[in-house]
């Protein structure tokens, strides 16, 4: 195994994501820089990724719903091999619990320092453009 | 035997590998025949007798179908050719053993055949994500690949339970140990705790020691009746259980602790269709991709409580001699990855006393597991017992 390991590479512009029927809205409304998740009619719970039925209750009646953008770090790894092209070394990716609700966690990139880095870090939402049209959540330290 | 309707009813009857390496040089189309054929050979059977296939793959090998017809099958009894990896690599298995146990078919061979190291590394370096829902949300953060994956469970399972970098060392330097007296193994130089601890990391917390050694390899397994196992070549081991779960798919929704694997809400099935629990196995061939993965499932199959699964291994509890031998081939991180088949194909030959300096003594009864449910949402595993 090679010591660096990966083609990855820094010059190669990362891969962006391809929406599918079930999560176009959620693409299109990070890229108007609204950060929406889809809440339950029927049982107010939240989830994530876009679905159109409740995970709790099986309802197909939802709301696309502002969140808070707060939360805390639940696990967190910081990469030491370029796995996917477009990322400088090392770089941290991060789940995060969302406050809303504790089993509601997104996956995204850490924009802190990497050894602040701990379980239960609060952390808040930022907003990253990535391409023309393409912006992703990403998370910064919250204390 | 029992009344139970599946308990003990299909038996493991031949086992077959080809030889591990970095480079096969070979289509998995030939390695899933040569494993099968070895299988068939070592069963005391011929490819006539073969009238079920089973397999599991990512797009990474050759199809069932295409199997079941180079060997010559025109009127198959059972097709399976699971979408899958590791998680459902006993799922295939448990499948074989139901086609039997029902008279759906009389002998159904289960492979796993992977260029994993020359042609298709699970872990990524070039090749492209899979085209799957969930990853969209995953690599435009440069992240979708399995060493990233169980990177982030591990955290969890360091946060959460206070588990440690020497936990994990522990367990593959127990592993080590028993591949040093494996002959198949890849890895037969003794690793040390100054060794693992002084490896690079490859994502934090998971250093180069955690990882399994992405192989080529085939590997098969030759299932049919209990009744006729008796008449053939080799000791029969019989399924005395079979167990499907779920699991976690993007690590959202519904399940706040990743350290708990789909395996914790399935085992208790799989012990009661076995008819024994945790303290009975005496050997376990436990998952490991990633060391964190082995003492997770130690916990939700029951031999540890939550969190102690580390210093149950740092005891040496796993080891030969312990109170539950794990992983006695070296695991994937040790002997070679082919994604769980290996792990059952061990626990046959534990069980058919055939292991030498790494045997079990007596060994009666053995767990064998996938992957715990992790990303592909699904997880299996197997109770195997040697027929009196």
């Amino acid at each position: 195994m090679s010591d660096a390991g990966g083609t990855g590479s820094a010059d190669v512009p990362r891969l962006l994501p391809n929406p599918d029927r079930d999560s176009q809205a959620w693409w299109d409304a990070l890229a108007r820089h609204e950060f929406v998740l889809q809440r339950c009619d029927a049982c107010a719970a939240w989830r994530w990724p876009p679905r159109e039925i409740c995970n709790r209750c099986g309802s197909f009646e939802y709301t696309w719903t502002p969140v808070s953008g707060k939360g805390t770090i639940a696990s967190w790894v910081v990469n030491h091999r370029a796995f996917l092209a477009g990322f400088e070394l090392p770089y941290a990716v991060v789940n995060v619990r969302l406050a809303e609700q504790d089993d509601c966690k997104l996956i995204g990139s850490f924009r802190g320092p990497i050894p602040s880095l701990r379980g239960g870090l609060p952390v808040r939402a930022v907003f990253d453009d990535v391409a023309e049209s393409v912006t992703l959540i990403s998370w910064e330290p919250d204390e | 035997m029992s009344d139970h309707q599946f308990r003990d009813r299909a038996a493991i009857v031949g086992v077959g590998a080809t030889p591990y390496s970095k480079n096969s040089g070979v289509s998995t189309l030939t390695m899933a025949l040569r494993a099968i054929s070895a299988a068939v050979e070592d069963a005391g059977l011929t490819l006539d007798d073969i009238d079920g296939v089973a397999c599991h793959r990512v797009n990474d090998s050759a199809p069932a179908s295409i199997v079941a017809e180079s060997i010559g099958k025109q009127d198959l009894h059972f097709f399976l050719d699971q979408f899958g990896g590791g998680s459902t690599s006993h799922a295939i298995v448990g499948a074989a053993a139901m086609a039997v146990a029902t008279g759906q078919a009389e002998c159904v061979v289960c492979w796993r055949s992977v260029n994993a190291r020359s042609e298709f590394r699970m872990g990524g370096t070039g090749r492209p994500p899979p085209d799957q829902l969930e990853f969209q949300y995953q690599y435009p953060y440069g992240y979708a690949h399995p060493p990233q994956q169980f990177a982030m469970i591990a955290s969890e399972y360091m946060t959460n339970y206070g588990a440690t970098s020497e936990d994990f060392g522990a367990v593959a330097i127990a592993q080590r140990w028993y591949a040093e007296r494996n002959e198949r193994a890849l890895m037969r130089t003794p690793l040390t705790m100054e060794d693992y601890l002084a490896s690079r990391w490859i994502v934090e917390p998971l250093r180069l020691f955690d990882c399994c050694l992405e192989t080529d390899a085939g590997i098969a397994v030759v299932i049919t009746s209990a009744e006729r196992a008796r008449d053939l070549r080799q000791a029969p081991v019989t399924i005395s259980g079979a167990m499907w779960g779920s699991g976690h798919t993007l690590f959202s929704n519904r399940r706040p602790d990743l350290a708990i694997s789909g395996s914790a809400a399935a085992s208790p099935r799989l012990w009661a269709q076995a008819g024994v629990g945790p303290g009975e196995i005496d050997v376990a061939e436990i998952y490991d991709a990633f060391t964190p993965l082995v003492l997770i499932q130690m916990e939700d199959y029951g031999f540890c409580k939550k969190g102690e699964a580390g210093s149950f291994v740092r005891a040496g509890e796993t080891g030969l001699g312990g109170s539950l031998p794990v992983n006695t081939h070296g695991g994937h991180l040790s002997e070679g990855y082919v994604h769980g088949l290996n792990h059952c194909v061990e626990a046959v030959h534990q069980l058919r006393h055939e292991c030498g300096d790494r045997q079990v003594e007596g060994a009666e009864v053995a767990l064998s597991t996938g992957q715990g449910g992790y990303v592909m949402g699904n997880s299996s595993a197997v109770v195997l017992r040697r027929a009196p």
